[in-house]
């Protein structure tokens, strides 16, 4: 379990982390999302030791984290970091090496590494000499080369073409299958919302939300249904206790509802023939702009 | 697979290993700048023997008319004692002699026994030679025409050489050692201002590719910055030995210099000064480097460090060729930036006593100590703000919020 407790740090009068707290477990794939400036890069650099906050610290399994325990951490920063000039294969098993791992494991990690993430055929090229897209599959694979027992990546989605981000999530969530703490951020909600098992929202250096998307989405303590009734118009629902109206449509009703659904339901069936009756999940963008607005 | 412990040597050593490999085997630009430095240090042998400037041994003179003949004579034979040969002609007339020196081939002309006629300004030595076989032509005359017997004016004239006695043991490898020595300054430099830059770039090259937030995730800065001096370092080292060796063989071979029997010393104290040198100017640069964000900058933060070490080298140049026993040598092998320039002149010519070398060691080892910390402090305040350059108070401020040694 990962847990970021009370994070503050600030540049100069420019409060970046207020106060920041959340706890990611074992094995989930944590998304990490905010508008741009919330502070989500001076999160993860703390994480990883690259930058040291105020205050608040970083606990991994109940202890502080140190310097020891940053090598078996696996991360990939938003501005990409690798050495233009050098070759794929030997970048890697320089990094592989750098985080600890004996040359005949950092050899085999990077053959393994380069195989996986489709590079093969580049493994003697120097970088600079890739595509970008090849070049963030190397990147990642620098982030995974030491076989690490936490990921932490910062936008490791932009820029991937489709069959990348197919790439990219599998071997992700493979190694959350793994029991590895998976932490990433996008701005790709619907990706983040489909891969994602929990989310962290963060704005201006505090956060807002997290929790799994439906405990998010439930956070109100209301729901919302969409209900149509066959030759009723939309009239039978004015007076429902505890519901409010957020939409009438020709037919169709969108109401939020504190309680129990089924009232609505009775209304409904007592008006006429029930053609529709469905929950509506707000999207994580959705719930995204509520708490950022908020 | 399983991580080891990493120590803070490991790290070092590890990215050490990267510079020396990266930069030996994988780039040419080593392999060319080896051979380049190479062709400077054959042309610096080569030129002068080819130019002819070394003190030529043997002149052309003409004697134009009979009153020039006795003076002839007399050239030949002092000459003869200074080991130059003369080879005298007979132009037919004095302007033949003149038009013979304007073509180049007479050195000198003499004159009916008055005048001397070079085409600028006569060799130095020959000139000296002319003008005394002249006086000792003309004592000659009047002793013979004062009736003194031919004998006795041989013998005022002619005296046998003195003997010298000199108070100092002479060092025969004394020019074979300042040659070595000069060509070592010119190395040195090169090679300091070069590797020291190479470590300015190396740093703007992690900063601006962010592969340096890669890295610190799993190394500490000072490791990065350490690993990164030696093992530059250590391809600087490389290149100037196979350079030393090379050339020494160059300039045995072609007759340049005599190795001196403790050639080797000479060299060695090269690479311990080159050393010397270098750590202390190569955590400087790394800061250069640290503070600002692209190539293009460097060029503006490393002139200070540039112009230091062109100073140096120049103080370092003007002591050996005044002589590397001056004020200016002595006083400059104790100041740390120029030390490492001048220090190898002095010794290479046996100029400092083992006290100087000591003490200027000492204040070497104690400068470095100090500029290493400090560096170490700024590289880390600076190497993670990217953007405008980073003010040195502000590096100096922040060096201390990096995660240290041990600390969470």
């Amino acid at each position: 379990m990962l847990e970021l407790q009370g994070l503050t740090r600030r540049y100069g009068h420019v409060v970046a982390l207020d106060d920041l707290s959340f706890t990611v477990r074992d094995g989930q794939m944590f998304g990490f999302v905010g508008p741009n400036g919330a502070g989500k890069t001076t999160t993860m650099r703390i994480v990883l030791g690259v930058l040291e906050p105020d205050r608040g610290e970083v606990r991994w399994r109940g202890r502080p984290v140190d310097a020891e325990t940053r090598r078996r951490f696996g991360y990939m920063p938003e501005e990409r970091g690798l050495y233009p000039k050098m070759r794929v294969r030997d970048q890697l098993e320089y990094f592989a090496r750098l985080h600890g791992l004996s040359a005949g494991d950092a050899e085999r990690a990077a053959g393994y590494w380069i195989e996986r993430l489709g590079v093969a055929g580049r493994a003697g090229d120097r970088v600079e000499q890739l595509s970008l897209g090849n070049q963030q599959r190397v990147q990642l694979a620098a982030a995974l080369v030491h076989n690490p027992e936490v990921l932490v990546l910062d936008e490791p989605f932009s820029g991937l073409d489709p069959v990348g981000v197919d790439v990219l999530a599998e071997v992700l969530a493979g190694r959350a299958a793994d029991g590895i703490p998976v932490i990433f951020s996008s701005h790709q909600l619907e990706l983040v919302e489909r891969l994602c098992e929990a989310v962290a929202i963060i704005n201006h250096g505090r956060l807002v939300a997290a929790g799994t998307v439906e405990e998010l989405r439930s956070a109100g303590g209301e729901r919302r249904y969409q209900v149509e009734v066959a030759g009723a118009g939309a009239d039978w629902v004015d007076g429902l206790e505890g519901v409010t109206v957020v939409e009438k449509q020709d037919g169709r009703v969108v109401v939020a509802v504190a309680g129990d659904e089924q009232r609505v339901l009775d209304a409904a069936r007592a008006a006429g023939r029930v053609t529709l009756f469905s929950a509506v999940q707000p999207s994580l963008a959705q719930l995204f702009r509520q708490a950022v607005q908020a | 697979m399983s991580t080891q412990r990493m120590r803070t040597v490991d790290g070092i050593r590890l990215t050490a290993r990267r510079e020396l490999v990266e930069r030996t085997r994988r780039d040419r630009s080593f392999v060319i700048s080896t051979l380049v430095t190479l062709g400077i240090v054959a042309a610096i042998i080569f030129v002068p023997k080819l130019l002819g400037s070394d003190d030529p041994t043997e002149f052309d003179v003409g004697l134009a008319g009979p009153a020039s003949q006795p003076l002839g004579q007399s050239l030949t034979a002092q000459a003869e004692t200074a080991g130059i040969r003369i080879n005298l002609q007979q132009p037919a007339s004095p302007a033949e002699a003149e038009a013979a020196v304007r073509d180049g081939k007479l050195d000198l002309a003499v004159i009916d026994g008055r005048e001397l006629v070079a085409e600028a300004e006569p060799n130095e030595q020959l000139g000296l030679l002319a003008q005394a076989a002249s006086g000792a032509a003309r004592a000659q005359q009047t002793l013979q025409s004062a009736g003194v017997p031919p004998a006795e004016i041989q013998a005022a004239l002619a005296p046998p050489p003195l003997p010298v006695r000199s108070l100092e043991p002479v060092d025969e490898d004394a020019r074979s050692k300042r040659t070595i020595a000069t060509v070592a300054v010119f190395l040195l430099y090169g090679q300091l201002i070069g590797y020291c830059f190479a470590v300015a770039m190396g740093v703007v090259e992690e900063k601006s590719t962010r592969v340096v937030e890669v890295l610190l995730a799993a190394v500490r800065p000072v490791q990065l910055l350490a690993g990164k001096i030696i093992g530059i370092g250590l391809v600087g080292l490389i290149q100037l030995a196979i350079i030393g060796v090379i050339g020494l063989v160059i300039a045995v071979a072609a007759n340049a210099i005599t190795l001196p029997p403790d050639a080797a010393g000479t060299i060695g104290s090269v690479l311990l000064w080159f050393l010397l040198g270098y750590a202390f100017y190569s955590s400087m640069f790394a800061v250069a480097g640290a503070i600002v964000s692209r190539q293009e900058e460097l060029q503006n933060t490393a002139t200070p460090l540039n112009l230091l070490m062109i100073a140096s080298f120049f103080i370092a140049f003007s002591s050996s060729v005044t002589g590397a026993d001056s004020t200016l040598a002595r006083v400059s092998s104790f100041l740390p930036p120029v030390a490492p320039l001048v220090m190898p002149l002095r010794i290479a010519g046996g100029d400092a006593a083992t006290w100087e070398i000591g003490l200027s060691l000492a204040i070497m080892l104690v400068s470095i100590v100090a500029v290493v910390l400090l560096a170490a402090r700024l590289y880390e305040g600076a190497i993670l703000r990217t953007g405008a350059r980073v003010k040195l108070g502000d590096a100096w401020r922040s060096g201390r919020r990096q995660p240290a040694a041990g600390r969470a």
